[in-house]
C-alpha cells in the first residue's frame, strides 16, 4: 500500500514525494484512464486527499479562494458569488453527476493533454490566479501564464489553490455539444462582462476551450467589444470576423472546421446570458 | 498491509495493488458482478456504486483511495425478498432489456430520488446524464421513475 499509493499529510510532503516515477492523484478521473492513453501505468499515486486546506472554498470581499481538490459538484453549489456564474455553470454542466462528484478543479487545470476542460475557460474569464508550490516554495501567477507554460512546468510542482478576485460584472459559460449532455464539449466559451455607467462594455474577458489543445483568452474579440454599447453589439458577426485567431484541432468527436463554425454562436449565447444577468441585477 | 473498508455492510480488506480500480476489485476479488465493466471512462454509468452514500463510477476509483469508507453496490441496496423500490418499478414497467445499464441506473436513481422525491421528466433525464442505455429504453425507464411519486404525499418508497 505505502509503496504504490501515498497519502502525504502536507503539501510540502507531497512535493517531496513527487518525481518521475510518481503521479499526483486528485479526483482520479484523468489518472485512472492512463492505460487507455497507452501511458506509463506503473507510477506511484501521490494522493492529496489528506491535505485539509486543499478541500476548502473561502469567499470574502477580496476574492474567492478555491482549494485544488474542490470538486465540480461543490463548485456547482456555490450560490453567493453572482459574478462567478460562468464557473458555477461550467461545473454543474460538465460531464455527468457521478464524475462531477469526483473530478477536481486542480485536475481540470493540470491535465495538460485534456483539451475539453470546462472549468478552465470559466476561470480564465474570471481573471483567476493560481498558487503553486515546489521545492522553491509557493508562488502565484495568472492562470493565463500558467497555461502558457503548462507543458513544461516541473513535475515536482503542485497547484494548490485558485484565487478569483471579486468583480462587479457578470459571467456566463456556453458549451457546444453533439448531444444534449454527458460528453465533452466540441467547443466552449466563457465570458465576463462589466458595464460602464453609459451602458457600454467597460471590461470584457472572453475565453475559449476545446477548440485548440489548450484553452485561451480571445484578446482580439475582447478588444473589439470593449467600449461598445451593449444595445448595438453584433457579437456573433464580430466573433465570426476574428476566428482566424484560432488553429482548431481535429478530433474523433468533431473536425477542426466544425469547432470554429459553432464558435460565434456560442459566444453570442454566453453574451446573451451574461447581459441578461446584468439587466436583472441593475 | 491492505485497504480496509465496509462493503455492503460487512468489513472487508483488499491486499492487492492499491491502484486497482474498485470495479475490478469488486468483480474479480469480491465476486460482485452487478457493477458492469463497460466503457472504463466514466461516461456510461454501468459501474456506479456508492462511496459513503454518494454515487461514483467505480472504474475510476482506485481501491487505495477507499480506506475507511463505506461502499454499497447494487447487491447491497435490496434483497431477493424486498427489492429496492426503483428495482421493483423497473420490473413493473418491464424496463430491463439487455441488462448492462440497469444496475447503474438503479444506483443513480435511488440516490437522486432521496433528495428529489417529485422530479419532472426533464429532471429525471438530467439526473440520468451519466447512465447510457444502448437498447434505448429511456422513456420506459422514466415512466417507471415517475410511477414512484404518484402517492398523495409525494413520498418515495425507499
Amino acid at each position: 500500500m505505502e509503496q504504490r499509493f501515498k497519502y502525504p499529510p502536507s503539501v510540502e510532503d507531497a512535493v517531496s514525494a513527487l518525481g518521475d516515477s510518481a503521479v499526483l492523484f486528485a479526483g482520479g478521473t484523468w489518472v485512472m484512464r492512463a492505460p487507455l492513453r497507452d501511458e506509463d501505468c506503473e507510477k506511484t499515486f501521490i494522493s492529496l486527499a489528506k491535505i485539509p486546506e486543499l478541500h476548502l472554498v473561502s469567499v470574502n470581499d477580496a476574492g474567492v479562494k478555491i482549494g485544488a481538490l474542490v470538486t465540480h459538484h461543490a463548485l456547482a453549489a456555490i450560490s453567493d458569488v453572482p459574478e462567478m456564474t460562468a464557473l458555477v455553470q461550467a461545473a454543474g454542466r460538465s460531464a455527468n453527476p457521478a464524475i462531477r462528484r469526483m473530478a477536481t478543479v486542480g485536475g481540470n487545470i493540470c491535465a495538460k493533454d485534456f483539451a475539453a476542460a470546462d472549468l478552465v475557460p470559466a476561470l480564465l474569464a474570471l481573471g483567476a490566479e493560481v498558487e503553486v508550490q515546489s521545492f522553491e516554495g509557493a508562488a502565484s501567477l495568472t492562470l493565463e501564464d500558467y497555461l502558457q507554460t503548462r507543458s513544461t512546468r516541473p513535475s515536482t510542482e503542485i497547484l494548490t489553490s485558485i484565487h478569483i478576485p471579486r468583480h462587479s460584472g457578470r459571467s456566463a459559460h456556453a458549451r457546444g455539444l453533439l448531444r444534449q449532455a454527458g460528453e465533452y464539449p466540441v467547443a466552449n466559451v466563457s465570458v465576463y462582462l462589466e458595464p460602464d455607467q453609459n451602458g457600454a462594455i467597460n471590461a470584457a474577458r472572453i475565453a475559449v476551450g476545446s477548440v485548440e489543445s489548450t484553452p485561451k483568452r480571445w484578446h482580439a474579440l475582447e478588444a473589439a467589444v470593449s467600449g461598445q454599447p451593449f444595445g448595438r453589439l453584433s457579437i456573433s458577426d464580430l466573433a465570426q470576423s476574428l476566428t482566424q485567431e484560432f488553429t482548431p484541432r481535429d478530433g474523433v468527436d468533431a473536425p477542426a472546421t466544425y469547432r470554429l463554425r459553432i464558435l460565434p454562436r456560442l459566444v453570442a449565447q454566453a453574451f446573451a446570458d451574461a447581459m441578461g444577468q446584468l439587466e436583472r441585477s441593475a | 498491509m491492505g485497504v480496509d473498508f465496509t462493503l455492503n455492510g460487512k468489513p472487508r480488506s483488499f491486499a492487492g495493488d492499491p491502484r486497482t480500480s474498485l470495479l475490478h476489485a469488486l468483480r474479480d476479488d469480491f465476486r460482485l458482478t452487478g457493477a458492469k465493466d463497460v466503457c472504463g471512462e466514466g461516461f456510461c454509468g454501468a459501474c456506479i456504486i456508492y462511496v459513503d452514500g454518494e454515487p461514483k463510477t467505480s472504474c475510476l476509483l482506485p481501491v487505495g483511495a477507499l480506506q475507511g469508507t463505506e461502499i454499497t453496490t447494487i447487491e447491497g441496496i435490496g434483497n431477493v425478498d424486498t427489492l429496492n423500490p426503483v428495482q421493483q418499478a423497473f420490473i413493473d414497467f418491464d424496463v430491463v432489456q439487455c441488462g448492462m445499464c440497469f444496475p447503474g441506473m438503479v444506483m443513480t436513481l435511488t440516490h437522486y430520488l432521496k433528495d428529489n422525491p417529485r422530479p419532472s421528466r426533464a429532471e429525471v433525464k438530467a439526473a440520468l446524464t451519466g447512465n447510457i442505455c444502448r437498447c434505448t429504453g429511456y422513456e420506459r425507464i422514466i415512466d417507471a421513475v415517475m410511477s414512484l411519486h404518484n402517492s398523495a404525499s409525494g413520498e418515495v418508497r425507499t
